[in-house]
């Protein structure tokens, strides 16, 4: 008998900008929408495991969608006549966010994303509280420097390998042999340039340092981070989360790609938030029990050198 | 034997250990095909170079002399930082030589030109990663 995932994807034409982007997402579950936005360069496939996992997906609609250039969402038509690299700025990727919700007439969903899609949601709770009923940053800091260099983009080296080694190692060791290099995988297929120009915002476009104190905390802001995340590491988090009012901060055994590189360790860390996410908004819950047990998914499976010798060294042929 | 990172030093001969890790290995021959290069590895002030062709180490040799021209990119850090990054299970921010190298963290220092050493990202990552079987 055939296998089947749950998970059903689609286009939708998202206006922003005054440009048209044909948009793919894919989705699962019923009750309380959550928007989960993939990091910089890869796409929604990210999610795939909270996406066919029965615990969420009976209390929550998933949604997951790839953001134009990456994934199966193309660019704008007029993409090669661009005068200047691919960039994400903090303003087009808010409003696209926002665009996109409204789009699928989503009522205040839940927004979930990781490392550039967790700092946005910085940009969102200062910007656009009211579109949003809770965020649940992973992998998220005020400030993240750099990351926004040529060699990532660059005729002479092999833009996915190196984007997807140069982020192999943000990953936990014991995180499983096959899902790490299943998320090396989505980094490989990016797009030229893209994980570079998304970087722009990670990097050079958001810096929020001054203005978490202002973020209101009407929305519960969740931030979850793994020890082993060098390019935002738990200090970050644990910092920017102490200048955001109504938040929360867990640092847990993983690295920056908790949803994708370790999901069923990811479950043990999100099911509390979403349960306490579920029993602040009690209305708007699935028809399923209100399990969020917490058993595995389905799947679950200085630069001085040192003096030279001349003579008298030791050398070994092979 | 070095899970616990309790290796201070790293000498010759455990550096041409490591360079028979590499050269038995059955993945480097396909992800390293096209990786030639010398480069040089720093631990403290010991410097080794390694002389790598097809994704294959040729030569190791401790300390660099006026005869060895071509050396692309140099990495160096101090012993105590190799000594975790070549652990079983490395700690975080010891795991990868980028982690090691980002200004964030500053542990790495890659001097040289950083050309050859992006073009073979893969293959350098694969490489040192045996030192963890060493």
């Amino acid at each position: 008998m055939n296998t089947h995932d749950p998970i059903v994807g689609r286009y939708v034409y998202v206006q922003c900008e005054g440009k048209t982007y044909r948009t793919y997402y894919e989705e699962h579950g019923e009750g309380i929408p959550m928007v989960c936005l993939h990091t910089a360069g890869t796409d929604g496939r990210q999610y795939r495991h909270q996406l066919c996992d029965p615990d969420i997906s009976q209390n929550f609609r998933v949604i997951a969608f790839d953001m134009p250039w990456h994934g199966k969402s193309i660019p704008p038509a007029d993409f090669h006549l661009m005068e200047d690299e691919y960039k994400l700025t903090t303003k087009f990727y808010c409003e696209f966010i926002v665009a996109f919700c409204r789009a699928l007439d989503l009522r205040k969903p839940v927004l979930m994303g990781q490392s550039m899609g967790g700092n946005i949601c910085l940009a969102l709770a200062l910007r656009y509280e009211s579109e949003f009923s809770a965020f649940i940053a992973l992998e998220a800091c005020d400030y993240s420097p750099g990351w926004w260099i040529d060699p990532l983009h660059h005729p002479h080296i092999h833009g996915g390998e190196v984007v997807a080694t140069s982020v192999f190692g943000l990953m936990a060791p014991l995180s499983p042999d096959d899902y790490r290099w299943e998320t090396w995988w989505y980094y490989a297929q990016g797009g030229p340039g893209i994980f570079k120009g998304d970087l722009y915002f990670y990097s050079v476009d958001s810096d929020f340092r001054d203005q978490c104190q202002k973020i209101s905390g009407k929305v519960p802001i969740y931030f979850l981070t793994g020890e082993y995340d060098f390019a935002c590491t738990p200090e970050m988090t644990q910092r920017t989360a102490e200048k955001v009012k109504n938040s929360e901060c867990i640092i847990f055994g993983g690295g920056h790609f908790p949803t994708s590189e370790d999901p069923a360790k990811f479950k043990e860390v999100i099911s509390p938030v979403l349960k306490k996410i579920l029993s602040a908004d009690p209305e708007r819950r699935g028809q399923g029990s209100n399990a969020l047990s917490g058993r595995s998914i389905s799947e679950s499976r200085s630069s001085s050198r040192s003096e030279r010798p001349n003579e008298g060294r030791k050398v070994i042929e092979f | 034997m070095s899970r616990y990172g309790s290796r201070s030093s790293f000498d010759l001969e455990w550096i041409e250990r490591w360079a028979r890790k590499v050269n038995d290995d059955r993945i480097l021959p396909v992800v390293g095909r096209f990786f030639t290069s010398k480069f040089v590895l720093g631990f403290d002030d010991t410097e080794y170079l390694v002389d790598v062709r097809g994704g294959k180490i040729q030569k190791i040799a401790q300390g660099l002399t006026p005869n060895d021209m071509g050396v692309e990119f140099w990495l160096k850090a101090p012993s105590s930082a190799w000594s975790k990054f070549a652990q079983e299970v490395p700690p975080p921010m010891f795991n990868d030589i980028w982690a090691m190298a980002h200004p964030l963290h500053k542990q790495l220092i890659i001097e040289g030109n950083s050309l050859p050493f992006w073009q073979n990202l893969r293959a350098l990552t694969r490489m040192l990663s045996l030192m963890r079987q060493v």
